[in-house]
C-alpha cells in the first residue's frame, strides 16, 4: 500500500478533533482528557491524527515540500494508534495506516532522520535495533543451559527481542521468563546469536524495506526449523510477528503469543501456581502494541458499493482496537496473592503511550521522556507503589523518566512479579 | 500570503517561537476542509499562533491593528466559520487556553476558557450533581458558549441554548481592549451577564453567532443545571462497543413515531407544558440508526429495519427522575401524552442495553460524527432559527419537499426525507434542521448550493423567521434577511463599525463593516 491508497480514507476526515481525546464516553473529569502525545506536546493541528491525515492529502496534491517543520511533524509521532481508536469510535476510516505510509514515503524519498538512520544501520549490519554485536545477542542466557531452536526442535520459541538481549538491566525479565517456562515444564528454545530483530520498530520508523527483509529472513528460519509457536515478552515484537507479518502475507500459520497470554494460559491450566504473597499495590500500563494495536490483522479484498454510504462488498471490518490484549496481563496480575491492582484513568484501548515508540525514543528523547512523565504522574495519582508493564521499551523509558524526575514509583514487568509469586 | 519577516517576528515575540508557524504543512492542516466544496483545501492562514492567555491574545490583536492584518480566533476549529476570509489572516488557535476557571455550585455557573471541551466540563459537573448544555455537534466542541454556532443541543429541553446560558464574559475587543461584561465588570464575579455592570450581551452575541467577527472571548461563564444521575456513568466494553452495565435508576428512554408532524408537534408541546422531560430530541430514524451503528454496515441495517417499523416523524425522550415518585409521575404523564397523540414506541430500542447506550450517547453527545460524517464524509443542512416550535416544524415540512426532490434525482442519501426538530426550555422555543448526506461531486455540490439558497428564500418568502443557517456564512446573507427582520443588519453593521473600525476581526462569518455592492 502507499499513501495514495488511503486518499479515500483521508478525504473522510471531518476535523472533529476526537482523535485528540480519549473516547468521549470514557471521560471522567477535566483531566486526563488527551490521548495523543504529539498534539499534546506540540499543539499545532498538524501534530494530531487528523492533522497528519490532512497534510497527507496536501502531500498527495503536491502542495507541500519537505521542510524541517514537515519532517519534525512526520517523525514526532510514537505511532501509538490512539488517534486511530478514538476516530474509529465514530468513523469508518483508516488513520494510523496513512500516518505510517506518510513516514514510509518520506524515507523512500530520502528524507530520513539521522538518528533513525543510525539505528537502521545497526539493524542492517548486526540485526539489532539497539547497539550490540550479533555474536553477543545470546549472552544474557549464558549458563542457563537453554536449547537452541536452530539446532534442536522445540515446541515453543522464546523470542527475546533486541532491547532485552542487549540491555543488561532487562536481563532479569528474560531470566524470569525462562524460570517460569521451566517451572511450567514448557519445551522451549531460544535463538541466541541466531535470533534477529523482528523488524517491527524499523517499520514504525518508516523503513518498510528493512522491515520486510527482517520478516522474510525470520520466517525463513522459523520454517526451516519447524517453529510453530513464538512467545515474546516484547510488545513491539509481538505486534510485528502477529500483526505486521500477517499484513504482509508472511506469517503463515505461526502462532504468536505474548508472554502474558502464555502465562495466563499456563496459570489457567494449572501448570503454574502463584502461591507466594506479593503484597504490593500496582497499576498496569497497557503497551500500545500489545493493547490497542495487538489485535489480529484483518485481511480484506473486495470493492466499494456505489452509493451514499461508504460500504463494501464483502463487508469490511476495521481494526478498531476492540480485540487487543487487555485482560491476560491483568488476569496474571490478579492471580498473584496479596497483589492489589488499581487502574489508571486512561487504560486499554485509550491508554496513554509510554513515549518510546515510533523512533521517538531515538530521535527525540526529550519528547519521549515528556510522554513518559505524563504517564508516571497518572500512575502516581492512583496511589500505586509500582507501575507494571509488559514491554521492555515501556519499562526502560519509564525507568529513565523516573530517574530524571525523582519519582519513588517502581517499574516492573508482569513476568517479574509473577516470578516472585511462584 | 507570507507575513513580512519583521511582522512575523513581532508576533513571535508575543507567543514564543514554538507557538507560531507559517510553515505550509502547519497551515494546510488548518486549510483542509470538509463539506460541500469543490476544493479540498481552502485559503491558507498567513500564520498560526497559539496564545496561552488573555494577555497574549490582547497583544496579538493590538499587533493586528498596528499592521492592518486580520485575525480569526477559534476553539476546536471544527466549524467552517473558523476558516480565514482572505489571505492576510492570522489564526489564533486557542488550544492552550484550556482551563476550567471555576465551578460555582451554589450559584450554578461554570467559567471556562475556549479549549475546554463540553465533555470535560460535563464530566466534572456530574461529579457534583450538575450538568451543562452541550451543542448538538457534540461533546467534542468547546464548552465556551461563544464558540458555538447557535448553541442548541439535544438536552435543550432542560439546558436551554447558548444565548440564554451566557453569563459574565471576558472579551478582547477587536481594538485590543479587555472588557469585562456583566457582574464581572463591577464585582469581579461571573454570576450574571447583564449586570450589575456593563451589559453588552445583545451586542456581542445575538441570534447570529459572532463567528470570530467581533474580537476574542477569552473566558466566559455559562449556566449549569441540575443532574440527578450518577457521578460517572457505568460504561463498559471496549471502543466502539460501549454500553452501560445498567440504566441508572430513575432514567427512561423511548423513541416514538407519529402518524404525522401534527401529532408529533402536539406531543412535544404537551411534554414541554408538563415539564417532565430531561431531553426531547427529534432524531429521525436515519440519525438514530447512525447513532446506534458502530459502522456504516450496522447503520444501514438498523435504518432498513426501522423504516419498516415507524408511522412517520418522531423523536426520542429521556426522563430523569429526582426520586422514584417523581420518576413514576413523569413516566405516567408521558405515557398518557403518547397515548393521546397516537405515538408508537420503536420496539427494538426499548431493549435496556440499547436504551442505556442511547441515553448516554445522547447526554454526552458523542455520536453526531457518526450521524453526519461517517456515511460519506460530508453533510450539509438547512437550519431553522430558534422560534416558536410549530413554526419551525412547518418550515422543515416545506424544506423537506426540496430534499425529497434531490433524493429522487439520486443526489442525496435516501433517508426518507426526514428532518429533525427539538424544543428548548420545555418548548418555549424550538429548533429544526434538515440534514443531507451526499458524495462530493461537482454536480452534487451545485445541487446542494441550490438547495441551501432555495431553503433560505423559502424562509423569507413564507416568513419562517431568520434561520441559523446564515450564521457563519457569507456576510451578505445578513443583508438579504435584514430587511425582513427589523433591519437588524443595519444595527449589526453599525456595531461592527464601532467596535472594529480597522476591520481586523475577520468577518467572513459575521457582517462586514462595509456593505457589499449590489446587496440591498
Ligand atoms: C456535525 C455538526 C453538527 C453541528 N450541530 C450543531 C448544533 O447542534 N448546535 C450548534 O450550535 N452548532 C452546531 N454545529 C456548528 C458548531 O457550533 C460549530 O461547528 C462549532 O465549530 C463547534 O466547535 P467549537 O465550539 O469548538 O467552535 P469553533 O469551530 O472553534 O468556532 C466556531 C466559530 O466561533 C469562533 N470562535 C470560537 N471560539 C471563539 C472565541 N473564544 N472567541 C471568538 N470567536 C471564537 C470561530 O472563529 C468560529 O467562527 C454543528 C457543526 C457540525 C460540524
Amino acid at each position: 500500500m502507499a499513501l495514495e491508497d488511503y486518499r479515500k480514507d483521508m478525504e473522510l476526515c471531518a476535523k472533529c478533533s476526537i482523535c485528540k481525546f480519549i473516547p468521549l464516553e470514557k471521560m471522567k473529569g477535566v483531566q486526563p482528557a488527551n490521548v495523543c502525545p504529539s498534539i499534546s506536546k506540540y499543539n499545532f493541528n498538524a501534530y494530531s491524527g487528523g492533522g497528519r491525515v490532512n497534510i497527507g492529502m496536501a502531500m498527495l496534491d503536491n502542495r507541500l515540500e519537505y521542510t524541517d517543520k514537515l519532517l519534525h511533524i512526520i517523525y514526532n509521532c510514537q505511532m501509538c494508534g490512539a488517534c486511530d481508536v478514538s476516530c474509529k469510535y465514530a468513523m469508518d476510516m483508516e488513520v494510523l495506516e496513512p500516518i505510517y505510509e506518510f513516514r514510509i514515503k518520506a524515507v523512500e524519498e530520502g528524507h530520513t532522520n539521522p538518528a533513525l538512520d543510525k539505528v537502521i544501520n545497526s539493524l542492517r549490519k548486526q540485526g539489532t535495533m539497539v547497539p550490540g554485536a550479533k555474536a553477543k545477542r545470546g549472552e544474557w542466557a549464558k549458563g542457563l543451559g537453554l536449547k537452541d531452536f536452530t539446532r534442536q526442535k522445540t515446541k515453543v520459541v522464546y523470542h527475546v527481542g533486541c532491547l532485552t538481549s542487549y540491555d543488561k538491566d532487562m536481563w532479569k525479565t528474560a531470566r524470569a521468563t525462562v524460570n517460569l517456562l521451566n517451572k511450567a515444564g514448557v519445551d522451549f528454545g531460544i535463538g541466541g546469536e541466531n535470533e534477529s530483530c523482528c523488524g517491527g520498530r524499523a517499520y514504525q520508523m518508516g523503513y518498510e524495506t528493512d522491515f520486510i527483509r527482517q520478516a522474510q529472513n525470520n520466517m525463513a528460519l522459523f520454517k526451516q526449523c519447524g517453529v510453530e509457536t513464538i512467545v515474546t515478552a516484547c510488545a513491539d515484537c509481538y505486534h510485528a510477528f502477529k500483526v505486521l507479518y500477517d499484513k504482509f502475507g508472511l506469517k503463515g500459520n505461526l502462532e504468536v503469543l505474548h508472554i502474558t497470554e502464555y502465562l495466563d494460559r499456563l496459570i489457567k491450566e494449572g501448570r503454574l501456581k502463584p502461591r507466594k504473597k506479593v503484597a504490593m499495590k500496582v497499576t498496569y500500563h497497557d503497551p500500545c502494541h500489545l493493547g490497542r494495536l495487538g489485535e489480529p490483522y484483518i485481511h480484506w479484498e473486495g470493492k466499494e458499493i456505489p452509493g451514499f454510504q461508504r460500504r463494501f462488498d464483502p463487508p469490511k471490518e476495521l481494526m478498531r482496537g476492540t480485540y487487543g490484549i487487555y485482560e491476560p496481563p491483568r488476569d496474571v496480575l490478579r492471580s498473584i496473592p496479596g497483589l492489589k491492582l488499581v487502574e489508571m484513568d486512561r487504560i486499554k484501548e485509550y491508554a496513554w503511550c509510554c513515549g518510546a515508540g515510533g523512533g521517538v525514543n531515538e530521535s527525540n528523547p526529550e519528547f519521549s521522556l515528556w510522554t513518559a512523565d505524563e504517564r508516571i504522574a497518572e500512575a502516581e495519582s492512583t496511589g500505586a507503589e509500582a507501575l507494571v508493564t509488559a514491554c521492555p521499551w515501556c519499562e526502560k523509558n519509564f525507568n529513565q523518566a523516573i530517574k530524571e524526575c525523582g519519582s519513588s514509583l517502581k517499574v516492573y514487568d508482569v513476568v517479574e512479579l509473577l516470578e516472585k509469586a511462584i | 500570503m507570507a507575513l513580512d519577516k519583521d511582522i512575523y517576528r513581532a508576533f513571535e515575540d508575543v507567543v514564543g517561537p514554538d507557538n507560531i508557524s507559517d510553515d505550509p504543512a502547519i497551515l494546510d492542516s488548518y486549510s483542509y476542509r470538509w463539506g460541500p466544496q469543490t476544493e479540498t483545501f481552502g485559503q491558507r492562514f498567513a500564520a498560526i499562533t497559539l496564545p496561552k492567555d488573555t494577555a497574549e491574545v490582547q497583544a496579538i490583536v493590538r499587533l493586528c491593528n498596528k499592521y492592518g492584518i486580520q485575525f480569526k480566533a477559534s476553539s476546536t476549529g471544527w466549524g467552517s466559520m473558523s476558516n480565514p476570509g482572505g489571505p492576510e489572516v492570522i489564526k489564533m488557535d486557542l488550544r492552550r487556553m484550556d482551563r476550567i476557571i471555576e465551578i460555582n455550585e451554589k450559584n450554578m455557573y461554570a467559567v471556562v476558557e475556549p479549549y475546554v471541551i463540553s465533555v470535560q466540563l460535563q464530566a466534572e459537573l456530574m461529579k457534583r450533581g450538575l450538568n451543562c448544555n452541550i451543542i448538538g455537534a457534540g461533546g467534542n466542541c468547546s464548552a465556551h458558549p461563544y464558540a458555538a454556532h447557535y448553541g442548541g443541543g439535544h438536552m435543550g429541553e432542560s439546558t436551554s441554548l447558548r444565548e440564554r446560558n451566557i453569563l459574565a464574559v471576558e472579551w478582547v475587543t477587536p481594538e485590543g481592549e479587555i472588557v469585562k461584561l456583566g457582574s464581572l465588570g463591577s464585582l469581579g464575579e461571573w454570576f450574571c451577564g447583564d449586570g450589575p455592570g456593563p451589559s453588552l450581551r445583545g451586542i456581542t452575541v445575538g441570534h447570529a453567532a459572532p463567528c470570530g467577527g467581533i474580537g476574542v472571548f477569552t473566558k466566559a461563564a455559562t449556566k449549569i443545571y441540575h443532574w440527578a444521575g450518577p457521578p460517572i456513568f457505568p460504561i463498559e466494553g471496549v471502543s466502539p462497543q460501549y454500553a452501560p452495565s445498567e440504566i441508572p435508576p430513575n432514567f427512561f428512554y423511548r423513541y416514538y413515531s407519529f402518524p404525522s408532524a401534527k401529532e408529533m408537534v402536539e406531543a412535544q408541546r404537551r411534554i414541554g407544558e408538563s415539564e417532565i422531560a430531561f431531553e426531547v430530541m427529534g432524531f429521525n430514524i436515519a440519525m438514530l440508526a447512525s447513532n446506534m451503528g458502530t459502522s456504516n454496515d450496522e447503520d444501514y441495517a438498523y435504518f432498513e429495519q426501522f423504516r419498516k417499523l415507524i408511522q412517520g416523524p418522531g423523536f426520542q425522550v429521556i426522563l430523569m427522575g429526582n426520586s422514584p415518585q417523581d420518576f413514576e409521575y413523569k413516566k405516567q404523564v408521558l405515557e398518557q401524552i403518547i397515548r393521546e397523540t397516537k405515538g408508537e414506541s420503536l420496539k427494538p430500542v426499548e431493549d435496556p442495553k440499547i436504551a442505556g447506550a442511547l441515553i448516554w450517547r445522547s447526554i454526552r453527545i458523542t455520536a453526531s460524527i457518526r450521524e453526519c460524517f461517517r456515511a460519506g464524509g460530508a453533510f450539509s443542512a438547512a437550519l431553522g432559527g430558534t422560534h416558536p416550535y410549530g413554526e419551525e416544524v412547518a418550515y422543515m415540512e416545506a424544506v423537506s419537499k426540496l430534499k425529497k426532490d434531490l433524493i429522487k434525482k439520486g443526489i442525496l442519501r435516501d433517508d426518507d426525507g426526514y428532518y429533525l426538530t427539538w424544543p428548548h426550555e420545555h418548548g418555549h422555543l424550538g429548533h429544526a434542521e434538515i440534514l443531507i448526506q451526499f458524495r462530493q461531486t461537482p454536480e452534487s455540490i451545485d445541487a446542494i448550493m441550490g438547495f441551501s439558497e432555495a431553503a433560505m428564500k423559502m424562509a423569507i418568502d413564507n416568513r419562517y423567521g431568520v434561520p441559523h443557517s446564515l450564521s457563519g456564512m457569507a456576510p451578505d446573507m445578513h443583508d438579504m434577511f435584514g430587511p425582513h427582520a427589523s433591519n437588524y443588519n443595519v444595527w449589526q453593521r453599525r456595531l461592527k463599525q464601532a467596535f472594529d473600525p480597522n476591520e481586523v476581526s475577520d468577518s467572513s462569518g459575521y457582517i462586514k463593516g462595509k456593505q457589499q455592492q449590489g446587496v440591498s
